[in-house]
């Protein structure tokens, strides 16, 4: 059997690589080991992303596309790459591509070019200084290698003519800053550059990309030290959540973790961390014991040092919009949390959504739990699905017959434990949640069971299969094995699945709760936006009208929707929200429709008041949350949406 | 047309205002004043200011300096940026508003209030735009 949406040949041409390379979402999970199967040694080595597997997949599409020329420094990332298909293996568990074949059918076409196709890259003073302050290896005006960077920080239709540079040390940030800004050059920095990539098919895209000048690519600042004393991490701006949580965990500890490719210095800054776990481990300034910074004009400060402004506050309102950060974070020693040997995930199933939220609320005025969410039925149904098409079957199962929308997840020890248990008719233990990982493709298969069809004839098909005897049928039909959950990948990885699936950590939920290596499976689909924000959770009425405001727009602009989670914060008192809208990031026409939606449902959003959207989220994450969450926000009058509007109108152009 | 922060740009720029920019219309009759702040000028490195005020809508002064102070008047608003900055915003390159959400431009005081003016400054961009075509390289 072999995945749906991936050209399966040994070889690609060219064509295919590019067919395959538009539907790179630039995820990033190539850039970390967090299958343990080995990571990019060209990436690793050289760092620039056209070196990695992502970077290779955004060149072929601009060479397709004329955008970019060949140069003397193509030949080198082709070279720098030995075929190895340790990308092959981590894109294919994520995103069911295979940038290995890209690579290959890119190296045959560069091999077969006329030693006159490629062009000299003239150097500048610009470029000597830049390399004047990292060494000549780590600054780059190389079109090929700026390409590379396109959807990640550069928008798609600007010229080439930018700078990459690349430091290992705070010192040489502050020198970079102070080089660009007697030269008067914008500069920008980078980490993962996911974010952006959701944002820059759409309207977004002008506001926070860089348009000209420098960009700061931070993965050579790799600094990670584990304090098990004092339960903290100082990190440097290249190291993702992945790596950190993984360190932490050999001292049985765990930071509080975006997605797995996040990187841990970035993600505090724009968003303070936007996660499950907020709730017991804070959001905002609450992450951090300190920060190194490095200011606009090239000041290194440290958040401790006790005779600066405060730095902790922001001002509030709804036009407190930053499209770049403040500073950038270089370092930050972030607290770590204990991990529990009694540890367990409880899954609560709900039908109808004002349950799960009246549940997850009173759980969070408690604080009662960990991780505690309300989970879509379609963020299960694509984090458990080791392909697209099973995840699709899967939501089916789940929707029709089952009457599973929701789940309350929670991860907590024994005494939470009983507490949710004593509080619920039934729960999903982990043992089922383990059958449904490792049987995903036989439970998505069945979709046209008479079992399923007898079951959904119950008067709630939720308690007789989760609390009846009917569970433990379910257990043994789905024949639950890493043989048969790899069987569904392509041929040549199905052994290596097998391998991965039979780890105790791919089916253990509190293990994927803390590393989030699942969700990137969302990008699978191609692309998803997901606006919300944080809303006070005092008036249920309220948030579940805002949640609806939501789904109408995506019923309105017929574009595929869904919840995706919400998780309190604050004790309860607030709660995050992000709304998922799936589009084809090739086609105007859809990234129109996401534009249209960003948009309209901030407008909404803030009219609604009582809640802080996600981009005034942006780039608030080194203030504490007392000053960005409150005081809770008002609707705006019908004179500040109109200045809303204008605010737009200058940031994205008229008729925005 | 004249060079950024000449002596010859506040003259022609003044009369420039006076003449083509309607005080309610274009203006919005407000009463204000801004300070702009000019860093890193080449090709010295130098920094300078211009001093800019309107009552009801009518330029009263405009008036260019050096440093980052300007002793006379205490303005509403200073806004602070690398020439680079401002010479894309003279050249339509970058809208006032993006620099400003971008730190690119930064504003002391209020950003609601900053925002707020935006709008009836435009006419004041368009007309520095439509004079300036000299920069420092």
């Amino acid at each position: 059997m072999t995945s749906e949406n991936v050209l399966v040949t040994e070889k690609l041409d060219f064509k295919d690589a590019v067919a395959m390379a538009k539907k790179g979402t630039h995820c990033g999970m190539c850039r970390f080991d967090f299958l343990g199967s080995g990571v990019c040694p060209a990436g690793r080595k050289k760092g620039f992303l056209a070196y990695w597997p992502q970077g290779r997949m955004e060149i072929v599409k601009q060479l397709d596309s004329g955008r970019v020329k060949p140069t003397e420094k193509l030949k080198d990332i082709i070279e720098s790459c030995n075929l190895c298909g340790f990308c092959d293996k981590q894109c294919n568990f994520t995103t069911q591509l295979r940038p290995e074949k890209v690579a290959r059918a890119l190296k045959e076409y560069v091999e077969g070019l006329d030693e006159s196709e490629f062009q000299q890259v003239p150097e500048d003073n610009i470029l000597h200084g830049l390399r004047e302050i990292v060494g000549e290896e780590w600054a780059t005006n190389d079109p090929v290698i700026i390409a590379s960077y396109t959807m990640t920080i550069l928008p798609s239709d600007t010229e080439l003519n930018y700078y990459v540079v690349m430091p290992e040390k705070t010192e040489q940030i502050s020198k970079i800053i102070k080089f660009a800004n007697k030269n008067n050059i914008p500069y920008m920095p980078r980490s993962g550059g996911t974010a952006f990539s959701a944002a820059a098919p759409t309207v977004l895209a002008k506001g926070l990309s860089l348009d000209k000048g420098i960009v700061i690519d931070l993965y050579r600042l790799r600094k990670l030290e584990i304090d098990p004393e004092s339960c903290t991490a100082t990190v440097g701006a290249g190291i993702t959540m992945f790596e950190l949580q993984k360190e932490s965990h050999k001292n049985k500890l765990r930071a509080l973790a975006a997605e797995a490719g996040a990187h841990v210095c970035s993600n505090i800054l724009t968003t303070g961390i936007i996660s499950t776990w907020g709730n017991r481990y804070g959001a905002f300034a609450d992450n951090f014991i300190d920060l190194t910074t490095v200011d606009d004009e090239g000041n290194i400060k440290q958040h401790s040092d006790w005779e600066r402004n405060n730095p902790y506050s922001t001002e509030p309102g709804f036009t407190n919009l930053s499209l770049t950060p403040p500073s950038i974070v270089t370092e930050a020693v972030v607290k770590l949390h204990p991990v529990f040997d009694d540890e367990e995930a409880v899954l609560v199933p709900f039908t109808n959504l004002r349950d799960a939220y009246r549940l997850l609320i009173k759980l969070g005025k408690r604080g009662v739990g960990l991780s505690l969410a309300i989970l879509s039925r379609k963020y299960l149904a694509e984090f458990l699905s080791p392909t697209l098409q099973i995840s699709k079957d899967f939501d089916y199962v789940c929707k029709n017959y089952l009457k599973l929308n929701y789940v309350v997840s929670a991860i907590c020890n024994k005494d939470d434990k009983k507490t949710i248990e004593d509080m619920v008719d039934y729960t999903i233990d982990q043992s089922l949640m383990k059958s449904l990982i490792l049987g995903a493709p036989r439970f998505s298969s069945l979709k046209d069971s008479e079992f399923m069809k007898i079951l959904s004839e119950e008067e709630d098909p939720l308690k007789a299969i989760f609390a009846g005897p009917m569970k433990s049928h379910l257990e043994k039909a789905l024949d639950p094995s890493p043989e048969n959950v790899a069987k569904v990948f392509d041929e040549d990885l199905q052994d290596f699945f097998k391998k991965v699936y039979s780890k105790p950590e791919m089916t253990d939920i509190v293990w994927l709760h803390a590393f989030r290596i699942l969700p990137t499976r969302m990008m699978r689909q191609q692309m998803f936006m997901g606006p919300g924000g944080s809303m006070w959770t005092g008036d249920e009425d309220h948030y579940l009208k805002w949640i609806q405001m939501f789904s109408d727009m995506g019923d309105k602009l017929n574009v595929e929707h869904s919840l995706g989670f919400i998780s309190p914060l604050d004790h309860g008192k607030f709660a995050y929200m992000e709304y998922d809208y799936y589009y084809n990031h090739n086609d105007p026409d859809e990234c129109e429709k996401i534009s249209k939606i960003t948009i309209d449902s901030m407008e909404q959003s803030l009219i609604m008041g009582r809640v802080l959207t996600i981009l005034n989220y942006l780039f608030k994450g080194i203030y504490r949350k007392e000053h960005v969450l409150y005081p809770i926000a008002k609707g705006i009058t019908k004179e500040e949406q109109e200045l809303f509007r204008e605010l737009l109108d200058t940031v994205l152009g008229e008729g925005a | 047309m004249v060079k950024f922060l000449s002596q010859e740009w506040i003259e022609i720029g003044k009369n420039y205002m006076l003449e083509k920019l309607d005080p309610v219309k274009d203006l919005k009759s407000i009463t204000t004043s801004l300070l702009g702040i000019v860093e890193h000028i080449p090709p010295n490195d130098s920094t300078m200011n211009f001093y800019l005020e309107l009552e009801n809508g009518k330029l009263k002064d405009f008036i260019v300096n050096t440093g980052d102070t300007f002793e006379e008047k205490e303005a509403t608003y200073e806004v602070r940026g690398n020439y680079g900055t401002y010479k894309s915003v003279l050249q339509g390159e970058m809208s006032l508003g993006i620099a400003v959400l971008k730190n690119r431009l930064k504003v002391k005081g209020s950003k609601m209030q900053a925002l707020k003016l935006i709008k009836p400054l435009d006419g004041v961009i368009v007309s520095l735009k439509e004079i300036t075509d000299e920069f420092e390289d």
